[in-house]
């Protein structure tokens, strides 16, 4: 069972990491890689799973979605799954590292199911964070284009 | 004074500072959002509830997503929606406050260790209620005095309520 001093870290860690991190996430996905925002149906398939917070279904689930072999008009949620996945993998690097999370209080090291409960919550602190962010930045394009082509333009 | 008691009391100096623009951000509220006094409630019990900032953040961007009247400009900011601009508000003016208040002798709180930088996500947090709270109130007092300013706005809402009360036997 996770102690108080690691939700207090994880908490600490989706404000000052976790949150600025997914917003540079959407924000390269967007500007970047020119791909469209994440579509809703997928927001809340990836938010359901990240609720779960287990982290292995939040991998299976990035990964069945990137092998999948979507039309050519839905390329943009590969590209978007493809380094989600990286994120996630990079996520789990630095759980001992940087986020030096593997250690109680008292330095023994955590249980490998404390872990997997970690990465869970790291992972579910982080996809909240990009879904927001996507929302916003979905119903900025979608305006901006209403404007683009609006009942006045020539 | 203890440590506690200090930081109140600075958040409270600043809450003075920063309560035009709290003013300023409440009438952009009563312009845009009009009646919808739920959305901004909600905002508040996020405020209060939580212990993440970033939850108020993406309270706001979730809000802005869904509705275009958090979208909506001002005649203060014709280039930026309601929503938008709160959350640069909190995100940036108030993070400038909080570093102010960490720089104070009495407290010096610096943002390198953990308990550092825990220290100064509570104080943002603590100004981000203070703010909202004043920009609730600011916003309450604009729509109620709208609503004084022109009874029709709510003859509709109350004729409708009082029929709805009266079919529940009320």
């Amino acid at each position: 069972m996770l102690s108080q001093k690691h939700l207090q870290k994880i908490e600490l860690l989706s404000d000052t990491v976790l949150y600025p991190e997914s917003v540079a996430f959407v924000r390269r996905m967007i500007q970047k890689e020119k791909c469209n925002p994440l579509p809703t149906t997928q927001v809340n398939g990836l938010l359901n799973i990240a609720l779960t917070l287990n982290y292995d279904n939040v991998r299976n689930f990035a990964e069945h979605q990137r092998e999948r072999n979507w039309p050519s008009n839905k390329r943009d949620i590969k590209t978007f799954y493809t380094h989600l996945e990286k994120e996630l993998i990079r996520l789990e690097q630095r759980l001992d590292t940087e986020f030096a999370l593997t250690k109680d209080e008292h330095g023994r090291p955590v249980s490998s199911e404390d872990e997997r409960e970690l990465l869970g919550r790291l992972t579910r602190e982080y996809i909240q964070h990009l879904l927001a962010e996507n929302m916003l930045a979905e119903a900025e394009i979608k305006e901006q284009r209403r404007f683009q082509q609006g009942p006045y333009r020539r | 004074m203890n440590k506690e008691m200090q930081i109140i009391l600075e958040v409270n100096n600043q809450a003075d500072v920063f309560y035009q623009d709290a003013v300023k951000l409440g009438d952009h509220a009563g312009s845009v959002l009009k009646r919808s006094r739920s959305q901004l409630t909600g905002l508040e019990t996020i405020a209060e509830s939580t212990s993440k900032i970033s939850d108020v953040f993406d309270y706001i961007k979730k809000q802005t997503a869904r509705n275009s009247s958090w979208r909506q400009a001002h005649k203060d900011s014709p280039n930026e929606g309601f929503g938008v601009r709160l959350k640069k508000y909190l995100e940036t003016n108030l993070k400038e406050s909080m570093g102010i208040i960490c720089k104070k002798p009495q407290l010096e709180i610096g943002d390198k260790s953990e308990e550092d930088q825990r220290e100064r996500r509570h104080i943002h947090l603590l100004l981000m209620r203070q703010f909202i709270r004043q920009m609730v109130v600011e916003y309450e007092f604009q729509v109620n005095l709208g609503d004084t300013l022109n009874p029709q706005n709510t003859q509709g809402k109350d004729a409708g309520r009082n029929q709805g009360n009266s079919k529940r036997g009320l």
